[in-house]
Formats: C-alpha cells, sequence, structure tokens
C-alpha cells in the first residue's frame, strides 16, 4: 500500500517536472531532445500493444507512422486543412489499412506474420514514391507553414518556437502509457497475453483470436499514426524513406524490444537509451569526444573515417545493440533491472 | 439425456484415418472414460470435439447443438472446455492469471474474473501457489492448472486428456479424487487416460478406441471382460 503512495507521489513530481520544463529550459536544442524521447515513447509504446502484449512482432510499423505523416502533411500541403482535424483523417485511413493488413497478417502465425508485415509496408512505400500526383514521389511533401491553433478569437499557439510541440510530444507519450496501463489492467490484457504465450491455449478458453489479434493492430496503428502525424507536423516534411523506410519499421521495435516488450515502462527505459545514442552518432559527438579525448586526431585518417561514416553507422550499430540484448538481456531493460531488484518469491523451485 | 453424441466421426490426415467411424454418446453427469494404445486417436477425437479439427465425416452434437465447423473459442463459450495432454501453460502469467483468463470468458470484470480463479484454484488446491509464474511450476501442478483453468470457464463437458499422465501415484491419487469431486458437483467429463487401475474406478462408462477405431463400449467391467480388448490392448500385463 504504502508502494502504491510512494509509486504515484513520484510519478506526480516527475509529471510537474515534465510540465514546468519549457519555463526554465530555453535551449531548443535541449527541448528538440525532450521532443525526440517523447516521440520514440509514442511509437515504442505503441508497438508494444500489439508485439510486446499480444506478442504479434510487426515489422511493418512504418505503415501506420507513414500513413499518419503523409496524410497530415498531404492535406495540410494541397487541401489547406488544419493538421488537429488532418490527423483524424489519417487515424481513420489507419484504421482501415490496419484492418486490411490484420484479414491478411493474421492468417499467419510467426514468422510469416513477420514478413507479411515487411511486405505490407513496403508496398506502402513504393505507393509513395509512385503515386506522385498525391505524395509528391520520392521528393517528398515540404510545409513548415503551420497556421496557429485558435479556440474563437483567442491564439492559443502560434508554433513558432518548440514549446507546443514539447506540450504536443509530452501528451502523445502520456496517452500511449496511459492506454498501456489501461490495455494491461484490463480483460483486452489478460487476452492479448494468452495469445502471445499460447495461442491455441488461448483459443481453448473461449477467446477469439482474430478479433483480439485485430483489436490490438487497431489500438496499436492508431497510436502510432498520431506520432506520424506529429512528426511530420514537427519537422515539417515527410518523404518515402524518413517515414515509411524499413528501418523506421526496425526502430520503432527497437525501442521496445531494447526497453523490455510488455512491460509499460520498457518502450521508456528503450528511448532513454536509444535517443541520445542516435543523436550521439548522427551529430558525431562520438568522434568529438574521441578527439578530445586524444584518442584519435581530427585530421588523422581514422578521425576522418569516423567522422564520415559514424553518422551512417547507427543501423549497424542497432544491430549489435539487438544482438547483445537477445544474448544477454532476453527480456529487455525492464527485464534486466528486476533480475537485480530483490523481489518475493515467484518461481516454485 | 446425452449432452454429447459423436456420430459417426471420421478424420483423415491424408491417407491415415486417425478416427474412423466412432459413435457414442455421454450421458449428462457422467464420466465417460476413452482408452486405447498410443496413437489410437484419443486426442485426434478430443480435437474433432472441441473445434481444432473439423472432422471429415460424421457429426458433433453437443446440448442438442450441431458443432461440426465451430472454432474452439465457441465451442468454449457453448460449454465444452479441454485440457491439453501436453500441458500448455501461459508461462509467463501467474497461476492466478492463468485462471483468470478462463474466468474471463464470462466477465469482464478483472475484480469478478479474480474471485471466480481463486475459487477454482482452492478446488485443485493450488492456492499457495497464487503468485507463481505457471511456467515455473512442476509438472504435477501444471496439471491440477490446466483443470482449474478450464472449469473458470463454467463448462458443462470438461474434456480431460491424460491429466495423469508423468505423475506419480500420490498425484494420480489427488487428480483422482479431483475428478470424482468435480462429477460430484454434476459436471459431465470425458477423460483419456492410460492408467486402467484409474480409469476403472472413475468411468461411469468406458470407449475403447484402437487404430481411429472404436473397439468396444460398456461400463468399467464390460470393457476389461471384453476378450478383444484383452487381446488388443490390455494384453499381456493383463493375461
Ligand atoms: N495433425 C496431424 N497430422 C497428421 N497426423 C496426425 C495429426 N495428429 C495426429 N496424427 C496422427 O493420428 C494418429 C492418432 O494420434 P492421436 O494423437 O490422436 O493419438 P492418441 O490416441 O492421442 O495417442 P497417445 O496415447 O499417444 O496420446 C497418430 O498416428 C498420429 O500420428
Ligand atoms: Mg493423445
Amino acid at each position: 500500500m504504502t508502494k502504491t503512495i510512494l509509486k504515484a507521489v513520484v510519478g506526480l513530481i516527475l509529471l510537474a517536472a515534465l510540465l514546468v520544463v519549457p519555463r526554465y529550459v530555453e535551449s531548443p536544442y535541449a527541448l528538440h531532445m525532450m521532443i525526440l524521447l517523447f516521440l520514440s515513447v509514442s511509437q515504442g509504446q505503441s508497438w508494444n500493444i500489439l508485439g510486446g502484449y499480444a506478442g504479434q512482432y510487426s515489422v511493418g510499423h512504418a505503415a501506420y507512422f507513414g500513413v499518419g505523416a503523409y496524410t497530415t502533411m498531404m492535406l495540410m500541403h494541397s487541401k489547406q486543412v488544419v493538421p488537429w482535424v488532418g490527423v483524424w483523417v489519417g487515424v481513420a485511413i489507419v484504421i482501415v489499412v490496419a484492418l486490411v493488413i490484420g484479414s491478411i497478417c493474421f492468417r499467419l502465425r510467426g514468422p510469416y506474420f513477420v514478413l507479411a508485415s515487411i511486405a505490407v509496408a513496403e508496398i506502402m512505400r513504393l505507393s509513395a514514391i509512385n503515386l506522385t500526383t498525391l505524395t509528391n514521389g520520392a521528393e517528398g511533401i515540404l510545409a513548415t507553414e503551420i497556421p496557429a491553433f485558435k479556440i474563437g478569437e483567442r491564439v492559443i499557439t502560434d508554433f513558432l518556437t518548440k514549446v507546443p510541440f514539447y506540450y504536443i510530444g509530452l501528451f502523445l507519450a502520456l496517452l500511449t502509457i496511459g492506454i498501456t496501463y489501461w490495455v494491461q489492467h484490463s480483460k483486452l490484457g489478460y487476452y492479448f497475453q494468452a495469445i502471445r504465450e499460447d495461442q491455441d491455449a488461448a483459443h481453448s478458453l473461449g477467446i477469439h483470436i482474430t478479433i483480439y489479434k485485430n483489436i490490438g493492430l487497431v489500438i496499436s496503428a492508431v497510436l502510432t499514426s498520431l506520432a506520424g502525424a506529429f512528426y511530420g507536423i514537427y519537422v515539417g516534411f515527410v518523404d518515402p524513406p524518413t517515414v515509411l523506410g524499413l528501418d523506421v519499421s526496425v526502430q520503432i521495435m527497437l525501442i521496445c524490444i531494447i526497453g523490455g516488450m510488455g512491460t509499460i515502462w520498457g518502450p521508456v527505459l528503450g528511448s532513454l537509451l536509444l535517443v541520445p545514442l542516435s543523436e550521439a552518432l548522427r551529430s558525431n559527438m562520438i568522434t568529438e569526444g574521441l578527439v578530445k579525448v586524444g584518442l584519435v586526431s581530427a585530421d588523422s585518417r581514422v578521425g576522418l573515417f569516423l567522422k564520415e561514416n559514424l553518422a551512417h553507422a547507427h543501423v549497424l550499430l542497432y544491430g549489435i545493440l539487438v544482438v547483445l540484448v537477445i544474448l544477454f538481456m532476453p527480456e529487455g531493460l525492464m527485464g534486466f533491472l528486476k533480475k537485480l531488484a530483490p523481489r518475493r518469491n515467484r518461481e516454485a523451485v | 439425456m446425452a449432452i454429447l453424441e459423436i456420430k459417426s466421426v471420421s478424420k483423415f490426415f491424408g491417407g491415415l484415418a486417425a478416427n474412423s467411424d466412432v459413435s457414442f454418446s455421454v450421458e449428462q453427469g457422467t464420466i465417460m472414460g476413452l482408452i486405447g494404445p498410443n496413437g489410437a486417436g484419443k486426442t485426434t477425437l478430443f480435437n474433432c470435439i472441441t473445434g481444432y479439427y473439423p472432422p471429415s465425416r460424421g457429426e458433433v452434437i453437443f446440448d442438442g447443438r450441431r458443432m461440426n465447423g465451430l472454432q474452439p473459442d465457441k465451442v468454449c463459450m457453448l460449454g465444452m472446455v479441454r485440457t491439453w495432454q501436453k500441458v500448455r501453460p501461459l508461462a509467463k502469467l501467474s497461476v492466478i492469471d492463468n485462471v483468470m483468463v478462463g474466468a474471463l470468458a464470462h466477465t469482464s470484470s478483472l475484480k469478478h474474473a479474480r474471485e471466480l480463479a481463486m475459487e477454482q484454484l482452492k478446488v485443485v488446491r493450488l492456492e499457495h501457489r497464487e503468485d507463481f509464474l505457471a511456467g515455473g511450476l512442476p509438472i504435477g501442478e501444471r496439471k491440477k492448472l490446466e483443470v482449474a483453468r478450464a472449469l473458470a470457464t463454467k463448462p458443462k463437458l470438461l474434456l480431460l486428456d491424460e491429466v495423469m499422465g508423468g505423475l506419480n501415484p500420490a498425484e494420480s491419487e489427488e487428480i483422482i479424487q479431483l475428478i470424482l469431486d468435480i462429477k460430484a458437483q454434476g459436471l459431465t467429463q470425458m477423460v483419456i487416460e492410460h492408467d486402467m487401475k484409474a480409469i476403472m474406478r472413475i468411468s461411469d462408462r468406458i470407449v475403447v478406441l484402437t487404430s481411429g477405431e472404436k473397439l468396444t463400449e460398456g461400463t468399467p467391467q464390460e470393457v476389461v471382460s471384453n476378450q478383444d480388448v484383452i487381446d488388443a490392448y490390455l494384453g499381456e500385463s493383463h493375461a
């Protein structure tokens, strides 16, 4: 009991701190990092509901991310539909897409489901490249002018700084965490986990497998598309590789796998690890660091090589990370932490 | 009144007839034993009855309703539930959560499901394992968990596939008592078992399968004194 109270207090303090961050932190870069973190949490958490709880490993979540991002951006760019309306059009489309994908892919189990999910996302990516009239093809859509958000005549925000994005991102992250919490504490979560643990056993206990898998997929896809829309608007640009690429799908999945699947805090931990890591790689911080401590000199061949290539190495590094996690922490960071903490005697001897 | 009627059920896997023209019926409130050598088609018959395979021929009538073509979840909701010869615990869920999954068939409230689950855990005497991970239980307790989870779905007919398989005599005795207790509650059961002494004790009637066909059917006394059964199945051990 006291533990629950303690948890609630810590949670509230953390929440309050997150709410006031933009008041005290002015550095756009710091806010940017926080926004990326929120985005990552929402992505990982969305995947978690289907992959972590229901055990359906989709490697095609870029499809939903991309559709959310593209729909919102296309509507804003060519039809002047404001993003907070466009995003719901995206959601509607994603529900249809998810149900179509579900009706095809959920006939398949295990590795076949994985392959089918990749194939569908690739079809979406190729469509985005080729339906040039709709999507502007490989060039992508650039739309940085977001209309001010008004209620009546009052301007709530004009999106000129990163602060509104910070709060939208925070809201999205909390929303996905909240929904995961709700799933875990409802019949839905029990049924998802039963399907994950043993589909045949679940079936014999009265669980309609296809319906529940599709419910999981729709929840997961809708949340992913919200993240996609948010990403598109925040960056102001979408093109096929950045929102529909296979590496987007892999990244979404890794956040959850590395953090710990089927746990509420797994995707948060995964994001806390992966976001700084990929940022460090992208901005060449690692090379600079090595130069600073004198391990390599900046204009030596090694230094130049690292500078050239490390930024592109994040995919490789992710690969290595996954191997390490699977080998040493098969239940992700969460599982690893749980093992460290003293706990009740949960396993029979 | 017959709660379950198997009418000329056949099941073919390619050229193999795992069940061939099997017919019998199970009376409400009784225990029907199902015996036969390895590979006789006992588990296959359970699979045909509970919707895992559609029978190739014949009909399954449960509670007056034709079951052919219904999926296992629907079969469960209509009141037939089975356990698995090779146990299938939801390994990473706790014991109580496993049973709750069964109980959730008839409620959406976790609180209610937990209460129902706890009752069933008490029935199988597994309440002290409530918080343990199902995957970590020893085999005897996993078998009991299978039964508790199935009971939690509130069946009218419980199908047990070798719940005593792999258990020591003391554990088997517990299961026998459990089956008799369940019968006393009025629940109809169909029990696959290799242990002849056990099946004789608990069954009201027994069906004998060999090579997919029904060899004979009768009371335990009739079955053990049947010369075909002695020849085909019991063989030397009872000679
Ligand atoms: N899915 C399947 N595909 C092909 N053959 C199968 C399948 N399931 C069962 N069989 C075959 O059907 C026959 C009957 O198998 P079944 O498992 O029903 O026997 P059983 O009586 O339960 O045996 P045991 O006592 O060993 O459990 C066996 O020859 C088996 O190999
Ligand atoms: Mg069998």
